[in-house]
């Protein structure tokens, strides 16, 4: 069994290309994605820590992982709702185009 | 169950014009054409002044009878814990008594001749008029049945109220509405020194009360003799201090000098109510409520003399001012002031009795006066300039011999009703002079006053009545007809007659007697050493009437053939003396230029420093904001930066802290 600091720096990487994802890209569908790599990093976090401590503290991992996995269903479903509301608006889902919630 | 009726009677008394000033006001609420017209209205009021006369005749009888003096009605007011309760209460005494009689018996009179001046001339806004009137009536009979100062002051306020609103009654004109504010404000001003006294003395003496044990006095002479800190001060000194506190509002109120100015531009009222605000009511309060403490302003030298200089300055210095005066009514105003003077002068020598008297018998013959110079008025379509009357005692006889009885009376010529109380007062001044050297300039001042005062009294009755007519008006001038005689004929027979209740000369007390004159000089003698008992001085007697004859003679002589040319004055007395001594300029001086001026220069105090600190907050806000909220881009992705960014920091602060570094 490979130990756990393997999953620890597998799941900081994910977590990091996600991040550089999300701040870098412009296409609103491609940040999506990105962050859910980054939950997804988080949810390896998880996976990990339960697998190492086992018992009470493996189930309540694993329990937290699931919700994490419906929440982030929930929010892809809300997220590209609100995209193509978008993309009927602006005719593109740039996230530099709708600028109406500034100053 | 005779003092119980007494009591009632003594009540009722201010209480009677106060219901009709309450049915008169509510009248006014109905419907207009089921509302109170003038004829209800005045058939109220004047009604109600009779009652109340009617009942003050028999509270009079009453109390000479039974030589009663006690509180009839007492109310709490205010009931507290631990501290004294307030009361209202009805002082039955010989000089509420007395004054009850005075102030009703003239009030009536003046509704009398209202009729004539007011409705009969078609005059707008009766009810009004004669809703004040009543409210006038009432506020003063309260006033004078007071059983303790506050409640004194309560109605001495109202009774302000009541000239403002008369002398204002034609506000349309802007003269009678600027005249009523100052009126308002003059007498306010000294009504301050008044609160901030009465708020004094409960503070020192726990009490309001006039009468009974542990009544003011009591508990001030007490203090006095215990030698006790009131205060903080020696207990006579805060009795000092408090009494001319109150003082100033009598002052005001009665229009001594320096805050006479009101009264002169008063005239703006309409002439019957000049009539009640000098005869009786308004002007009549302030003296009053010094009689009425009397007992307490004894207790301090320094206070009398106060009273004593005020006085007297002012007797000689309004009648100056009287003699170049060519409104009729502002002669009277001044003779009004002058009057005032004597009997504050009286009060100040402890000539207590004195006083009274000349108060008494000054309101019947000032009313006589207003009224006959109201009479004119009328009869010759508001002439008020003399210069433009004259003549006039052919066309007008009855108004012309009841006017000299007045004009005789003011005069101080015997056996006229002010000759007697004036020669009193000067009298009781002369006595103590001898004990006291300082009142010495009040007296001169007084005397001098004497001659002044026939100069004037008798350039009016010349100018007026005699010579020829000088206007159209003036020769076809109609006498009124019962309104006008009545009032009239009643005012002048008590100017003739009332002096002999306390002829001194001749031996008569009969005033001193039932006011307990007595009583108060013995009081006076014990406190300040002032002489209690004097003998009649024949010599003074014979001076004081020379001199006003002398005066009153000069004038018709100079005046009763007098043509236009005596008119025009140009020297510098003369000037001075029109321009009213630059007391009124400098008041608007003292109002307008130093007073104004200075708030406009502390108000900058206000704009810049206490504004600046809200406006800079404001501003420091507003500024801050406006640069923070640039960071509002309206991109996602920058949001998302600064939560990444922030997150990052946190990290670093927690590793810094945590000491992974």
């Amino acid at each position: 069994m490979l130990p756990s600091s393997y999953y620890v720096f597998l799941s900081a990487f994910v977590f990091s290309v996600g991040l550089y994802g999300v701040l870098t890209r412009t296409n609103a569908v491609v940040i999506l994605m990105c962050v859910e790599l980054m939950l997804n990093a988080g949810n390896l976090n998880l996976i990990a820590f339960a697998t190492h401590h086992g018992g009470v503290a493996g189930i309540a991992g694993q329990t937290f992982t699931l919700f994490v996995l419906a929440v982030a269903a929930a929010e892809v479903a809300v997220g590209l709702g609100i995209f193509i509301l978008v993309y009927r608006r602006y005719g593109t889902v740039d996230v530099r185009k709708p600028r109406l919630m500034r100053w | 169950m005779a003092e119980q009726a007494l009591a009632t009677a003594a009540l009722l008394i201010p209480v009677v014009p106060f219901v009709a000033f309450a049915v008169i006001l509510l009248g006014g609420l109905l419907p207009k054409e089921r509302g109170f017209g003038g004829a209800t209205s005045t058939v109220l009021s004047t009604a109600s002044a009779g009652v109340s006369f009617a009942l003050s005749v028999y509270v009079l009888l009453r109390v000479q009878a039974t030589d009663a003096s006690f509180v009839a009605v007492r109310t709490a007011w205010v009931e507290a814990t631990g501290a004294p309760d307030l009361h209202f209460g009805v002082l039955v005494d010989p000089l509420s008594a007395l004054m009850a009689v005075i102030v009703s018996l003239v009030a009536f009179l003046v509704h009398v001749f209202s009729k004539y001046y007011m409705n009969d001339e078609g005059e707008n806004g009766l009810p009004r008029y004669y809703g004040a009137m009543a409210l006038f009536t009432g506020s003063m009979l309260a006033f004078v049945f007071s059983s303790n100062l506050l409640m004194s002051f309560i109605f001495f306020e109202l009774v302000g109220l009541c000239s403002y609103l008369l002398i204002g009654f034609w506000y349309e004109t802007p003269s009678a509405a600027s005249a009523a504010k100052k009126a308002f404000l003059v007498t306010r001003f000294g009504d301050y020194f008044f609160l901030v006294g009465v708020a004094g003395v409960f503070a020192a003496f726990g009490t309001f009360a006039y009468h009974g044990d542990g009544s003011l006095f009591d508990t001030a002479a007490s203090a006095i003799e215990g030698n006790v800190s009131v205060l903080g001060v020696g207990a006579e000194m805060a009795v000092t201090a408090l009494a001319l506190l109150v003082l100033g509002g009598v002052i005001g109120k009665s229009a001594q000098f320096p805050l006479h100015t009101w009264l002169p531009d008063a005239m703006e009222g309409p002439t019957p109510v000049s009539a009640l605000i000098h005869a009786a009511t308004m002007v009549a309060a302030g003296v009053y409520l010094v009689a009425r403490l009397f007992e307490f302003y004894a207790l301090s030298p320094t206070a009398l003399l106060v009273v004593a200089y005020v006085g007297g300055f002012t007797a000689l210095f309004a009648a100056t001012m009287a003699l170049v005066m060519d409104d009729i009514k502002q002669v009277l105003a001044y003779s009004t002031i002058s009057q005032y003077g004597y009997m504050m002068l009286a009060l100040g020598a402890g000539g207590y009795t004195a006083a009274v008297f000349h108060l008494t018998n000054h309101a019947f013959f000032k009313a006589l006066l207003f009224l006959g110079a109201g009479s004119v008025i009328i009869a010759t379509h508001h002439k008020q300039d003399m210069w433009e009357l004259g003549g006039l005692r052919r066309r007008m006889p009855v108004t012309y011999w009841t006017f000299l009885a007045g004009a005789l009376a003011l005069a101080g010529i015997a056996p006229f009703s002010g000759f007697w109380s004036k020669d009193e007062a000067l009298l009781a001044v002369l006595r103590n002079a001898v004990n006291e050297p300082l009142l010495w300039v009040p007296f001169g001042l007084g005397l001098v006053a004497v001659v002044v005062t026939g100069f004037y009294t008798f350039r009016m009755v010349a100018l007026t009545f005699h010579g020829e007519p000088r206007s159209e008006e003036a020769r076809e001038a109609e006498e009124g007809g019962f309104a006008v005689y009545t009032p009239l004929v009643a005012l002048g027979a008590l100017a003739v007659f009332a002096g002999f209740i306390n002829a001194v000369p001749l031996g008569i007390h009969a005033l001193k007697t039932f006011l307990g004159g007595e009583t108060f000089a013995e009081y006076a003698a014990e406190t300040v050493g002032y002489v209690g008992e004097f003998e009649p001085s024949t010599a003074l007697s014979v001076t004081a009437l020379a001199l006003a004859v002398a005066g009153s003679v000069a004038a018709f002589r100079l005046y009763a053939g007098a043509d236009e040319p005596l008119r025009h004055r140009d020297g510098a007395t003369a000037r001075v003396l029109e321009k009213k001594y630059y007391v009124d300029a400098f008041q608007v001086w003292l109002a307008e230029d130093v007073t104004y001026g200075l708030s406009k220069r502390l108000s900058l105090f206000d704009i810049d420093i206490l504004d600046g600190v809200v406006n800079g907050t404001s501003r420091v806000s507003l500024g801050s904001g406006e640069a923070v909220r640039r960071i509002q881009t309206g991109v996602v992705s920058h949001y998302a930066a600064v939560i990444a960014l922030g997150v990052v920091g946190l990290v670093a602060l927690v590793g810094l802290v945590g000491g992974w570094f």
